[in-house]
């Protein structure tokens, strides 16, 4: 249960109860705003090597290099907007034409690598005014063969790191007070490398796109440290983002990286196949994820066709993408409106593996007809709804900050002398619904925990996930698992939570593991300093009280003998290989008997608000007719209910089950 | 219980497993599957459809590729 301050428990409990729900809308998902790019600039410059940057004052510095002379252009529009030049190009120098080129800034200062005709030789022209002039060219060092990709950032204390790759190794060689030192390799090993992309947080974060040694083609993460999350100077092993099989015709390149909110990530993958395409893909990480930690949501889709990428610089309100022939922008700061004053009536259901919200706002003066631009430019599909239940406590009013939800869809209802807004909204279990796996995921055994597993279909669908408690098989059983192509992110969770007594709920676009344990205490009391408006409380026999575990060669029997004693024994058989020792499969029969336990006692309640309840919180009913005395339940199922219009209410109905 | 369509990628007669390219699997495929006994490893030619079926529609390794047709 969410914490109340002193004055919201009082006013809760209180027989003069003025209620407050506070509804809020923004453009975020899970957490993330939603970048809605518009593009300013559609050149005919070909497609090839680009970079971009943005320095202090904010101009854009664009370089590219032409597919058929390998002139380098630069360009530099100051204030860019709607209005700019982008076509507007100055030639620099001839380079290799089969190398990558990297732009990267620092207050004033813009370094400009490349790499010289003879393909091996690496140079760096640097401006210390935005990008207005550049110096002359510095050689920093010469491969010992054709370099393939550039990537470069500056740390905050000026330091700059040069990654770069020759065949299959990937190299970084750092400039410290001005002076460039000696290039090393990195420790990790790949087949070839098609891509490189660099931003600095903490660490050097790093993407690449190659091969592996099976010539699977893939794109990873990896962090140069710099002491944040790995110690200075060394490499993180390759975390993989994605994959494709050798022979599949796909490939990944041209990764860029950004960190304008969270980290973000857009590359290509190029199918050679039947209908053959190259076409952009984004990503991003999650709203409080560490880079290292390489959770990052489903890649999506980007509206172009390009075998070079799409290069981001961010400033101040606007995150820009680039590429030889185009200019996007969109907005940082996520549109939000507070709608709480117009809302008529809210119903919030909240179950085990479900949530939806219906919430009903005025719109007698067609206030709502113009949703998604102006004041109401945060209403659109997707768009986060928060919902905060809250009354008016001797302090103002007061809220407990709720739910998450993320709209579905709307009504307009219009009738006579009257007209409202009505907003569907489905929670974090619609978002693991809608992310379908588009390819087969696999895990062998041992490679993944559940938790760990739990975490990658979480961060698919864009979501995170902690944990309040857990089971021991939470985090010590690495099954074999796999997900089909088409299956949902919801089926997925369900089958790793079925092989756990854990159970799973939202707070706004958190997931939380719970192991509910039949000790647990109290959160709360309704029946006496709470009222308690209606209750039923259903108790009825285990549905199974014996379970027997088939495993990988072992078997496992759990009985709840209190149970077999009345109804004889009531049998369920579990079949998982998975199961490979008797105690894995005792905690699995152990598992199974203790949601059976939950589900014996059932019912449900209507009480006044309780603003920081929670699905699977553990209460006290106090009930002198039903011969309840501060019985412990445990909360199922929530549903919130206002209205301030035919028969204004405010309550909750609270599906029971056993502690 | 699940039963599934794919394509066979490869196979290897000593382990009698094959990897399969799993239908709406573009680009990544199921390797290690088991293979019926009952199939000649001579039918086991890359390129063909397949039929598998899960008992545990999570677990990987408690299938078996039970059909190939073309």
């Amino acid at each position: 249960m969410r914490s109340l301050s002193s004055t919201l428990l009082a006013a809760q409990r209180s027989l003069s109860r003025l209620p407050y729900v506070k509804v809020e809308i923004l453009e975020k998902i899970g957490g993330v705003m939603k970048l809605n790019w518009s593009r300013l600039y559609s050149g005919s410059e070909p497609d090839f090597y680009h970079a971009v940057t943005m320095p202090g004052d904010g101009s854009l510095i664009r370089a590219r290099v032409d597919p058929t002379t390998y002139q380098l252009y630069l360009q530099r529009v100051m204030n860019p907007g709607p209005g700019s030049d982008f076509s507007s190009w100055t030639g620099i120098t001839t380079v290799s034409g089969v190398s990558g080129i990297a732009l990267c800034s620092s207050g004033a200062t813009v370094l400009l690598f490349y790499v010289g005709v003879d393909q091996q030789t690496i140079c760096v022209r640097e401006s210390t005014d935005n990008g207005a002039s550049f110096g002359s060219e510095v050689s920093i060092t010469t491969a010992p063969a054709a370099v393939g990709w550039l990537a470069a950032a500056f740390n905050g204390q000026g330091v700059v790191a040069l990654f770069y790759s020759v065949g299959s190794t990937v190299y970084v060689v750092k400039r410290t007070g001005g002076s460039w030192g000696s290039p090393s390799a990195w420790s990790n090993s790949v087949s070839a490398a098609t891509g490189l992309a660099c931003v600095y947080a903490g660490d050097w974060n790093l993407a690449v796109c190659g091969q592996d040694s099976a010539s699977n083609q893939k794109v990873w993460t990896c962090v140069y440290g710099d002491g944040y999350s790995q110690s200075p100077g060394t490499w993180s092993a390759l975390a993989e983002l994605t994959l494709a099989n050798a022979g599949s015709n796909v490939e990944f390149r041209c990764p860029y990286l950004g960190y304008p909110d969270v980290f973000r990530l857009f590359f290509v993958e190029k199918y050679s196949g039947t209908a053959p395409y190259s076409r952009l893909f984004w990503s991003h990480s999650l709203a409080t994820a560490e880079f290292i930690s390489n959770l990052w949501r489903e890649p999506v889709p980007f509206d172009l066709s390009s075998n070079y990428g799409l290069a981001i610089a961010y400033r101040g309100s606007y995150v820009w993408l680039s590429m030889s022939s185009g200019v996007w922008r969109a907005e940082v700061s996520p549109p939000s409106v507070e709608v709480t004053q117009d809302v008529l009536s809210l119903t919030a259901e909240t179950r085990p593996s479900s949530g939806r919200l219906r919430v009903e706002l005025r719109n007698d003066d067609g206030r709502y007809s113009s949703i998604g631009s102006g004041a109401y430019a945060a209403i659109g599909e997707g768009s986060e709804v928060r919902i905060s239940p809250g009354y008016r406590t001797t302090v103002g009013p007061e809220v407990s900050t709720g739910p998450a939800y993320w709209i579905e869809g709307w009504d307009y209802f219009s009738q006579g002398g009257k007209a409202s807004f009505i907003i569907f909204a489905g929670d974090g279990w619609s978002i693991l619904e809608h992310w379908k796996a588009r390819r087969q995921f696999g895990w062998a055994a041992g490679e993944k925990n559940i938790f760990q597993l739990l975490s990658f279909v979480f961060a698919r669908a864009g979501l995170e996930l902690s944990s309040i408690s857990n089971s021991d098989a939470m985090v010590n059983h690495y099954p074999a698992f796999t997900i089909h192509p088409g299956e949902s992110g919801a089926m997925a969770v369900q089958r790793l939570l079925d092989m756990v007594p854990d159970v799973l709920f939202f707070r706004g676009n958190f997931g939380y593991i719970k192991n509910p344990l039949a000790g647990d205490s109290s959160d709360y009391g309704y029946g006496s300093d709470h009222v308690l408006w209606e209750g039923r409380y259903t108790s009825s026999a285990q549905a199974v009280n014996r379970v027997q575990v088939y495993g990988e060669g072992v078997l496992s029997e759990s009985f709840s003998w209190a149970e077999i004693a009345k109804v004889y024994d009531r049998l369920r058989q579990v079949h998982d290989l998975n199961l490979d020792t008797v105690a894995k499969a005792q905690a699995r029969g152990e598992a199974e008997l203790r949601r059976e336990a939950i589900a014996r006692l059932s019912g449900e309640t209507r009480v006044p608000v309780n603003c920081g309840q929670e699905l699977y919180d553990v209460i006290e009913i106090t009930d002198s007719r039903a011969g309840l005395s501060a019985a412990k339940r445990r909360i199922l199922g929530i549903t919130l209910r206002y209205s301030t219009i035919r028969e204004a209410h405010y309550d909750q109905r609270l599906l029971l089950g056993g502690v | 219980m699940e039963i599934k369509r794919g394509v066979i990628k490869a196979f290897d007669s000593g382990t009698y497993k094959a990897t399969v390219q799993m239908a709406g699997s573009l680009s990544v495929w199921l390797a290690d599957v088991v293979v019926a006994r009952n199939i000649p490893s001579g039918e086991m030619a890359v390129g063909r459809n397949c039929a598998l079926v899960f008992f545990d529609e999570t677990n990987p390794k408690d299938g078996v590729l039970m059909a190939v047709y073309t």
